[in-house]
């Protein structure tokens, strides 16, 4: 192992008292009682207007004219807003978008004028009345052919577009960016495999569902001070894209405020900025009032940002010892209108498109291809699921074809701590023997399922996941702390608690440094006036960044507390320790000082004096050994991502052979979690995501007509799964393959859980059938109709 | 139009248009939050209130239609003190985000009503309607299960 | 989304006074009942009515009574109602079998039996049952009452042969003895609209009625089907003979939920696993009712 991390974080986990035991969220009273609000349940009074969105039905046009004329004089009007009042691009990595369209429309859906009215029904009424004129386009509306020599070019001005640095656009074709990896001499080794195989699998789009639709309030006051009040991950990352995008009004940071109360789930979906900058925008035209807008549930499936599809073309060398050789990963990512920030998901899924799997030679091409469907983005797995159902499938093909068990097989290639990886840096210490074993044995593998139901096949499935989080080489945290007159403490941070337990942990890990119980530590939702620096909540990397930056300032408030003693006491620091929220002494047994005697009032010297004052702590944490910068032809040089999580999946399947219908009996799913902070929330995100994760493979995805329009942006028609929808059993193992650099050796596992999720359904489909079903949703009509065909041909 | 309805035992004289859904007018007239708007077609289950005792889908109401009806949502429910069942989804964390969790307490309150001895498939049954992203249901199953054999409503 | 477009909003007390403001406002009023198909389309804008004319605070329209072997279930019956009678479950458990694959708890405690027949969509759950039944249902209109046969009441696609003036006050149902299976294919195991389904009910002396939901523009009874099981022993060749005929029997789709082939081929499967299931349920052995068969 070649990486050396500048933190060593505290680990001497014999002694944990808090990290490791399944503290009771600290969120459960508000949200169980109908107390925790949500943005939509702030009341704004009187003044409250509401916003409609007038959207394009082309999935690429001209736009010839707007007629707002009726719509201005409808009743309970205030203001009509097209893109002439905000000619302002923005993105997160590329500057691809404005904020209402401009001279063209790219997909169905794309929001073309917006109404603010007085109530939200005459808002809808008059939004109905805006008459747009439109130029029909041809649309480009898969990737494969967009990416053809003579495709129409969706932005002819892609080579303009302002981006980060390690994105590397095509200029005059639909490739706004392609992410390229070669590493060793893949030709050679393809030449010198046993065995080599190569298929392609495809991926539909998938939409996130949270059920909480995004939702903003923006109001710009009087003093000309912006505050939008939004349903996000992300509200300093929004708070700077807003004070960009508006920076021609005349905004800097200081003026725009986001204040982000608890968020109705987001898998993604309410990371960077989508609408919200609509409603943000929209609130400067009418100064001292609020505005509100509410996305339905049909825009939230059209117009939020949508999983990406691809289309994964896959070759993969072996030796007849199941050594992996080579791989060959081409990913033509269907990555929508605009992909400011989707493109990033392309990137993320090209450095690591080899799997968990030592592999000497690579040469991986991620193309992140727009298209004329709405715009993609980040999704729980960030482009990791899209690739894991190609490999996955691939990887039990391979070992059935050289006579290797597939568990045997994957066992053997499993990445390991100090392995190079994509791009030439080294592996962090990882649980994935551990976590394979450990599923196999949980399912079984091996011995072979019965069933009395004539109709019902039993079988089994496996596959491997990895991820690392996809960040920014400087994405940081930072935390402030703050103790009480009664020694209770207040945490601000400005990660979101999406529902994964977020403000759990950081309470966990301040207590377990400064003893205070959990129950009397508030961590609060952030307020960008208020809170200190975050990112974003995404990338599973809360747990471990956010988790460093709490650890640190309570470290340092710990180093505080013992100076007021050693100042009043004269006892040396390093005799110091905390115990039961007091202070202790090591070299004085009798000595005990209740941290709620002196945290804010500081203690009396024997002349009458007093010493310390209020405890407050800070930290913060950015690493400091990551760099994106490589070569663009090779992708080595660089160390973009921080670390990897690895795990294993594993599923008991009954099917019946004549409908297809998919009973998962049991799940076992195992992720190295480095240490479980809290290992109920763990399990939580282990059978959350692995559900999620089923569904996709299922049932769910995203069905477009010919002309780029959404047939099923409902519930009615994009399932989700329901209390009925889930395995009958699932077994959770954590592995604890310390991370050196996490929070008490912790690392995230949010994602994670959903990523093997296809593969292991396919792979069981197949154990059963001998059906190998290459295109996701493996639906049941699917399985069926291949089982008919294969019957009877 | 003018109408009476009771909200967790208070008597509430509204004035509301027909064409205002009672989800709506619960959240901006009388200022009760837990009915969430999620999908304002009746699928996912966020907006449920119990209407007489059963639950209902807030969203697909007119509220004038509840004239003379007596509403509970999760505040009535807890406005005592939290319920055993509430108590048991916090012990058991049958919740992440919270956004369908004061539904999902309704649609288990009403079947621990009608049923005190539920199965697991009388649960997944009572729970079908209220979609939930983020549990993968498991643990509200298991907090409904808990609450049953507790004996409490 | 928000119904945009206001309306007016009447509750009669009586069926009477009911039809009397059906009939001032010809073609502008809808009926509301249960509201979770009205409401929803509201919403959509999919209707657009001047008035809605609650129904709901008619009396008696709640009634579940058994005559004989007449079953008599009200227009504002509920498919809780039926899940829950004990009437149905002693007379006709098919009834409370087919409720409890309709959407969920929430829905079926407001959705009602009449309403889902007057919508008419061809995934109605109630119509392959209805059919299965000899079932007639009762109107009042401007000229009074009016009763007419299941088998003529789907009329086309969201059609029926009830008139914009008219409202059903109940439907009466023969129940004998009998055997009945719903068996609806769904995209998964949770809540969802049939994709395709087959109401089966046997009597004794081996009498079969069929009818098949979300395969035509409405549901639809296969009469061919019936003639062919009629008077012979159900054995495996006989089901056989009558799975080899669903195919010319109905006219599927293509659409988001399934192909038409699929649909197709699970009929075929639901019929060949329910006949046994309903002929068993006749002779009071077979799976319990609310089993699910596919």
């Amino acid at each position: 192992m070649t990486t050396t991390f500048p933190f060593e974080a505290e680990t001497d986990s014999d002694q944990l008292k808090t990290v490791g035991t399944g503290a009771v969220r600290i969120d459960g009273v508000d949200k169980i009682s109908g107390a925790a609000e949500f943005v939509d349940d702030i009341d704004f009074g009187p003044g409250l207007l509401h916003a409609a969105i007038v959207e394009s039905p082309h999935a690429y046009a001209r736009i010839v004219s707007i007629d707002t004329t009726e719509a201005e004089e409808a009743k309970g009007v205030v203001r009509v807003v097209t893109g002439e009042d905000f000619p302002y691009k923005f993105g997160m990595y590329m500057e691809d978008r404005y904020i209402f369209a401009q001279d063209h429309v790219r997909f169905v859906g794309e929001q073309v004028a917006g109404v603010i009215a007085r109530s939200h029904r005459q808002a809808v009424q008059a939004a109905k009345l805006i008459k747009v004129e439109y130029e029909v386009l041809e649309p480009l509306l898969d990737p494969k052919s967009a990416v053809a020599e003579d495709a129409n070019l969706i932005h002819p001005d892609l080579d303009d577009y302002a981006h980060v640095p390690w994105f590397f656009p095509k200029a005059d074709t639909n490739i706004a960016h392609w992410r390229k990896i070669r590493k060793g001499d893949t030709e050679k080794a393809f030449a010198e495999a046993d065995f080599v195989l190569e298929d392609t699998y495809t991926v539909p789009r998938y939409a996130h569902c949270a059920i909480e639709p995004h939702v903003t309030v923006s109001r710009l006051d009087h003093a000309d001070r912006l505050t939008v009040w939004t349903a996000s991950q992300s509200p300093h990352t929004q708070r700077h894209l807003f004070a960009e995008a508006l920076a021609p009004l005349g905004f800097t940071h200081k003026d725009v405020r986001v204040i982000t109360p608890y968020v109705g789930g987001g898998f993604g979906g309410k990371a960077g900025v989508s609408m919200e900058i609509l409603g943000a925008a929209m609130a400067t035209l009418v100064k001292g009032r609020p505005v509100k807008l509410r996305f339905t549930r049909e825009q939230e499936f059209y117009n939020t940002y949508q999983r990406q599809g691809v289309v994964a073309e896959l070759k993969v060398g072996v030796m007849n010892d199941g050594t992996i050789t080579a791989v060959d990963h081409k990913l033509f990512w269907d990555a929508g209108a605009y992909v400011e920030y989707g493109a990033n998901v392309v990137n993320a899924a090209g450095l690591s498109a080899t799997g968990p799997y030592r592999v000497p030679n690579i040469s991986n091409d991620s193309l992140c291809i727009y298209t004329n469907l709405p715009p993609g983005g980040p999704y729980r797995g960030f482009g990791y699921s899209e690739f894991h159902f190609g490999l996955e499938s691939h990887m039990d093909r391979i070992a059935e074809a050289i006579g290797m068990d597939p568990v045997d097989f994957r066992r053997k290639n499993a990445i390991q701590e100090g392995d190079e990886l994509s791009y030439g840096a080294h592996m962090n210490p990882s649980g994935m023997i551990e976590a394979i074993d450990k599923v196999a044995a949980a399912i079984e593998w091996g011995v072979e399922e019965e069933t009395d139901n004539p109709n019902t096949v039993m079988s089994k499935g496996i596959a491997c996941f990895w991820k690392a989080p996809a960040m920014p080489p400087n994405a940081s945290s930072a935390s402030f702390l703050k103790f009480n007159e009664d020694g209770s403490l207040n945490i601000t941070v400005s990660g979101m608690e999406l529902g994964q337990g977020y403000l759990t942990v950081m309470a966990q890990i301040a207590s377990e440094i400064l003893t205070v119980p959990v129950e009397k530590i508030r961590v609060e939702t952030p307020d960008t006036d208020r809170n200190p620096y975050e990112w974003q909540t995404v990338a599973s990397h809360v747990t471990w960044s956010s988790g460093l930056a709490v650890e640190k300032a309570a470290i340092e408030a710990r180093a505080k507390i013992f100076d007021v003693i050693h100042q009043v006491y004269g006892f040396e620091d390093e005799s110091l320790y905390l115990e039961n929220e007091a202070v202790r002494c090591s070299t004085d047994p009798e000595f005990v000082k209740p941290l709620r005697d002196f945290v804010i009032d500081g203690i009396q010297t024997e002349e009458g004096t007093w010493r310390g004052g209020p405890i407050i702590a800070s930290g913060k944490f950015m690493p400091e050994f990551t760099n994106a910068n490589s070569d663009p032809e090779t992708g080595q040089g660089g160390h973009p991502n921080v670390h990897y999580t690895v795990g294993c999946t594993g599923v008991v399947t009954e099917i019946d052979r004549d409908t297809g219908r998919v009973w998962v009996r049991k799940a076992a799913l195992a992720v190295d979690a480095g240490r479980a902070i809290n290992p109920d929330l763990v399990k939580g995100q282990i059978v959350g995501g692995l559900v999620q994760g089923l569904a996709t493979v299922l049932y769910e995805d995203m069905r477009f007509d010919e002309d780029g329009k959404l047939l099923n942006p409902n519930f009615t028609d994009y399932k989700i799964p329901t209390a009925f929808d889930i395995p009958d059993e699932v077994v959770p193992i954590i592995v604890e393959v310390p991370q050196p650099d996490g929070p008490f050796g912790a690392r995230g596992v949010g994602e994670h859980t959903m990523i093997a999720a296809a593969p292991v359904i396919a792979n069981a489909v197949y154990n059963a059938f001998g059906t190998r079903i290459k295109s996701m949703p493996v639906t049941q009509e699917k399985i069926a109709m291949a089982l008919l065909e294969k019957g009877s041909g | 139009m003018e109408f009476t309805v009771k909200v967790n035992g208070e008597r509430w004289d509204i004035d509301a248009a027909p064409a205002d859904v009672l989800l709506d007018v619960l959240r901006e007239k009388i200022g009760v939050k837990s009915p969430k708007i999620g999908c304002e077609r009746g699928d996912c289950g966020s907006c449920t209130i119990l209407l007489d005792g059963k639950t209902v889908r807030s969203c697909l109401v007119l509220a004038v239609e509840v004239d003379g009806q007596e509403i509970t949502t999760v505040e009535g429910i807890g406005y005592e003190g939290l319920s055993q069942l509430q108590d048991l989804f916090i012990s058991n964390n049958a919740f992440q985000c919270g956004f369908c969790a004061p539904a999902i307490v309704l649609s288990a309150t009403e079947l621990l009503d009608s049923n005190p001895n539920p199965t697991r498939h009388d649960v997944q049954e009572a729970l079908a309607g209220n979609l939930c992203r983020c549990t993968g249901y498991e643990p509200i199953i298991e907090a409904v299960l808990a609450a049953a054999e507790g004996g409490a409503k | 989304m928000v119904i945009a477009k206001e309306f007016d909003y009447q509750r009669p007390t009586t069926l009477e006074e009911a039809t009397q403001i059906l009939a001032g406002h010809p073609g502008s009023a809808r009926v509301l009942a249960g509201g979770t198909d009205l409401v929803a389309w509201l919403r959509d804008d999919a209707v657009a009515p001047d008035l809605v004319v609650d129904i709901k605070a008619i009396p008696d329209l709640h009634d579940i009574k058994i005559d004989g072997d007449t079953l008599h279930l009200g227009s504002l019956v509920t498919f809780s109602d039926l899940i829950n009678s004990p009437i149905v479950s002693e007379h006709a458990p098919l009834l409370a079998e087919m409720a409890e694959t309709v959407a969920s708890t929430g829905i079926r405690n407001r959705a009602t039996l009449v309403g889902n027949i007057c919508s008419a969509v061809p995934s109605c759950d109630a119509g392959p049952v209805l059919l299965g039944y000899d079932t007639t249902v009762h109107m009042i209109g401007p000229d009074g009452t009016r009763s007419i046969d299941i088998n003529d009441w789907f009329v086309g696609l969201r059609e029926t042969a009830c008139a914009g003036d008219e409202i059903v006050s109940h439907l009466t149902m023969k129940v004998p003895v009998h055997g009945g299976v719903y068996v609806k294919l769904m995209r998964y195991a949770g809540e969802d609209l049939a994709q395709a389904a087959v109401g089966i009910v046997a009597y004794p002396g081996d009498e079969y009625r069929v009818a098949f939901g979300a395969v035509a523009p409405t549901p639809i009874r296969s009469t061919r089907i019936e003639d062919a099981l009629r008077s012979k022993p159900l054995d495996e060749k006989l089901i056989a003979e009558v799975v080899a005929m669903v195919a010319d029997e109905i006219s599927p789709i293509d659409d988001i939920r399934a192909t038409a082939a699929y649909r197709t081929r699970i009929c075929e499967v639901m019929l060949e696993r329910g006949l046994p299931a309903a002929r068993e349920r006749l002779d009071g052995t077979g799976p319990a009712y609310g089993t699910r068969l596919i």
